[in-house]
């Protein structure tokens, strides 16, 4: 018997047996269930197994846009906290195993998942301990690197669910990196543009294009319009401190020139992250289901605009998987809204 | 009121040609002045003017229903309308074009627009109708018919979608390949069109429409401008067709006999349809000890396409297949994505990914991943930092009498 992450063996026996039943119950030969027996590799690679195929989990995912942890059995945790979640998070289980059965779905997806039921047992098992893990790690106060938790075992210190701090959930092993954040602050005192320019290195003003002055900062690499009112716009940064910090600094020049600046309101106005999801997505079928949603004109533009209700996000999709995600304030309406959108594209993958 | 009789015409009964206008209560008719017979009566209209002059008045500017509506809206309407005609679009088209015209129209940030918005604001009515009916019409169509540059269309275009709510289904590629094809000139011999290079219209549009789904099953359609697709297919169906003549046609002369335009990506469609049809060559037998190159394997079209199905998925692995195969071959080191299944050793003669051009190129450069700094956004500012963004007053002076010496050299107004 192979020990999994996070329970001794001999605690996690009962539960193997109980999924073990389960797939008998399948029509799939025995031989698969060897699966659970695949030697334990580093934890990086279960991350990606997860992601590449459909999992259980994903179909279990109930219509509720916050943590779906619910539909997840997590009866491999400590006995006290969860056993009123056991009884409900089996049936649902099981549920969820005969719903996919009968699931008549795009044929696409009945397919898959009659060749992926063998590997939905493994997949759920392991996706079950990335959600443990990091449901784990909202209580505790550092996030524990994947290395290290294979041997140690972390006390739960909740079981409600929460949108996870870090954005690794069992539909994905995918985290949207922040290209840009757009941010505003008012220095509060009337500007003479034409004195910036003329004593800053990093400034340039042509009023007959642009009433603003434009300056730079290298560290961190940043772009500021300055405008004569006093207010001040922030871009180029890849994170929120990032933002107030660079804001801060081009507050500081405008002191240094002998104005009094303040630094007062800063607003973070827009964040834009990408990914990428690694399979191909056929655009044309995505914008026939998601009609009211998407629009896709191939002649004017390559990707597919997806304009998402809940966060209000709008995503670019391309053909090569790439994701673009704007229109956020907060990193975690990015982080939810690829969360919502990767299901939906995994449906697209073979398509 | 009563007036002269000259000019007024005969009198129909008795030929006089004195005929007097008079007014019976309030409606003016005209009498013979002998016989008395009334040779016309006013009209039950309006204007007293017109009537005045016994000029028939329409019943639009009788009842003031253009008075309503603007004249630059009245203009946009009339503008719809020629469009539609011009395209010869059924009539049912033509109202409901009107119908969105006007509803545009109330919005204001439609009704503020320029002139050249609202131009173009005709065009994105007619296209969205054509759409709506399943009418294969193309922006480029449009844009080159009204003037218009594509990028203020396009705008435009995404702003009425928007504003009126509207669901516009896609373009419809088959209907696309049967009217551009039908346009070609090739269908006859002519001055211009030698007989070798004739085509029968029956044999041409369906293998292009199979090049075409062809295309579209292997990924070079989708996020690409339909149009190349449809002349590269169009291309190289009619090259299949007889290829003794004309496998020496290249791409752009191929365009000036059917007589449309050349879209520059049609090169590269080219390249990537023979590409595809090439590895499917290497699935057939007889074909594969031919080792066909990029113009050989035209004359085997019609064999390929009879048979793509098939040839399609023995030629390209399905990426599926290929993770559950590497998941139970190689079980610790578990693939962690398409792509990098793709990058592991994996036996030589198995087939390729199927997978879109853009995928299949190498990144152009790695993608950075950004360093997990503790950064709080509140750190101090060290003053020596802040400094080398400033000149210092030499800097300043030199700036100075460079900027002016500049300016004095051109001639320019007072410096900024």
């Amino acid at each position: 018997m192979i020990s999994s992450p996070l329970l001794s063996p001999m605690e996690e026996e009962p539960y193997l047996e109980i999924y073990l039943d389960q797939c008998l119950n399948q029509d799939e030969p025995a031989s698969t269930s060897s699966h659970l027996f695949s030697p334990i590799g580093p934890y990086d690679a279960y991350l990606h197994i997860s992601s590449n195929q459909e999992t259980l989990a994903s179909h279990l995912e109930p219509s509720k846009d916050t943590s779906d942890f619910s539909s997840v059995d997590l009866s491999f945790l400590p006995d006290e906290l969860n056993q009123e979640n056991i009884e409900q998070t089996f049936t649902e289980g099981k549920e969820g195993v005969e719903g996919n059965h009968e699931t008549q779905g795009d044929p696409s997806r009945l397919q898959e998942l009659s060749e992926k039921n063998n590997n939905d047992i493994c997949t759920h098992n392991l996706s079950l301990s990335n959600s443990g893990l990091h449901q784990l790690s909202d209580g505790t106060s550092t996030l524990p690197s994947p290395e290290n938790s294979n041997s140690s075992f972390f006390p739960l210190t909740s079981m409600t669910p929460l949108t996870p701090m870090t954005p690794v959930s069992e539909g994905s092993g995918i985290v949207p990196q922040l290209q840009n954040i757009v941010s505003t602050v008012n220095l509060a005192c009337k500007l003479d543009l034409k004195k910036i320019a003329l004593h800053a290195k990093n400034a340039e003003y042509n009023p007959k294009r642009f009433a603003a002055v434009i300056m730079r900062i290298r560290e961190p690499r940043t772009t500021a319009l300055i405008f004569s009112s006093g207010k001040m716009v922030c871009t180029g940064a890849k994170s929120e401190e990032l933002s107030r910090l660079a804001a801060r600094k081009f507050a500081r020049v405008v002191q240094k020139l002998g104005f009094p600046a303040r630094f007062l309101d800063f607003k973070i106005q827009n964040m834009v992250g990408s990914c990428d999801v690694r399979f191909p997505i056929r655009l044309e079928s995505l914008v026939l289901t998601h009609q009211q949603f998407s629009s896709y004109e191939p002649e004017l533009f390559p990707g597919l605009v997806y304009r998402m209700v809940k966060p209000r996000i709008v995503l670019l999709i391309f053909v090569s998987g790439k994701v673009v995600l704007t229109g956020a304030k907060e990193r975690s309406e990015i982080y939810e809204a690829f969360e919502n959108i990767y299901p939906i594209l995994k449906g697209f993958k073979k398509a | 009121m009563s007036g002269g009789a000259q000019g007024r015409g005969r009198c129909p009964d008795c030929g006089c040609a004195e005929l007097v206008e008079d007014s019976h209560y309030s409606q003016s008719q005209l009498v013979c002045a002998d016989c008395g017979c009334v040779v016309s009566e006013g009209l039950l209209t309006t204007t007293f003017a017109d009537e005045g002059h016994l000029r028939e008045v329409t019943y639009s500017k009788s009842t003031g229903e253009n008075e309503r509506v603007s004249r630059s809206q009245q203009r946009g309407l009339r503008r719809v309308r020629d469009l539609c005609r011009v395209l010869q679009l059924p009539s049912t088209f033509e109202e409901t074009a009107v119908s969105y015209y006007q509803r545009a129209f109330q919005h204001p940030g439609l009704h503020a627009a320029r002139l050249q918005k609202k131009e173009v604001l005709v065009g994105c009515c007619v296209l969205v109708t054509c759409r709506q009916h399943n009418w294969p019409l193309t922006m480029g169509t449009i844009c080159t018919l009204l003037y218009a540059n594509l990028e203020l269309f396009s705008g435009t275009y995404l702003q009425i979608v928007k504003v009126l709510g509207l669901d516009v289904p896609a373009l419809s590629l088959a209907d696309l390949v049967k009217t551009y094809c039908s346009s070609f000139k090739l269908f006859q011999a002519s001055p211009s069109v030698a007989v070798k290079f004739v085509e029968d219209k029956e044999k041409m549009i369906p293998r292009t429409l199979q090049l075409v789904e062809l295309a579209s099953e292997t990924w070079l359609v989708t996020g690409r401008h339909p149009v190349p697709v449809i002349t590269a297919a169009a291309y190289l169906a009619w090259r299949s067709l007889q290829p003794g003549g004309r496998l020496t046609c290249s791409l752009s002369r191929f365009c000036k006999l059917a007589g449309v335009d050349l879209p520059h990506p049609a090169y590269l469609r080219v390249q990537e349809l023979l590409a595809i049809l090439l590895r499917m060559a290497g699935q057939l037998a007889w074909l594969r000890i031919l080792n066909l190159d990029k113009q050989t394997v035209v004359k085997h079209i019609g064999d390929l396409l009879q048979h793509r199905c098939i040839l399609l998925r023995q030629a390209f692995r399905d990426e599926a297949e290929e993770e559950e195969d590497g998941q139970q071959e190689e079980g610790e080191e578990a693939g962690s994505s398409t792509l990098e299944v793709l990058e592991r050793k994996r036996p030589a003669s198995s087939p390729p990914p199927l997978l879109p051009p853009c995928m299949l190129r190498p990144p152009k450069r790695p993608c950075p991943t950004p360093a997990d700094s503790r950064i709080t956004g509140d750190e101090d500012i060290s003053d020596s930092e802040i400094e080398q963004y400033l000149r210092t007053p030499r800097e300043i002076k030199d700036f100075q009498r460079a900027q002016a010496a500049s300016q004095a050299v051109s001639g320019a107004p007072t410096p900024s």
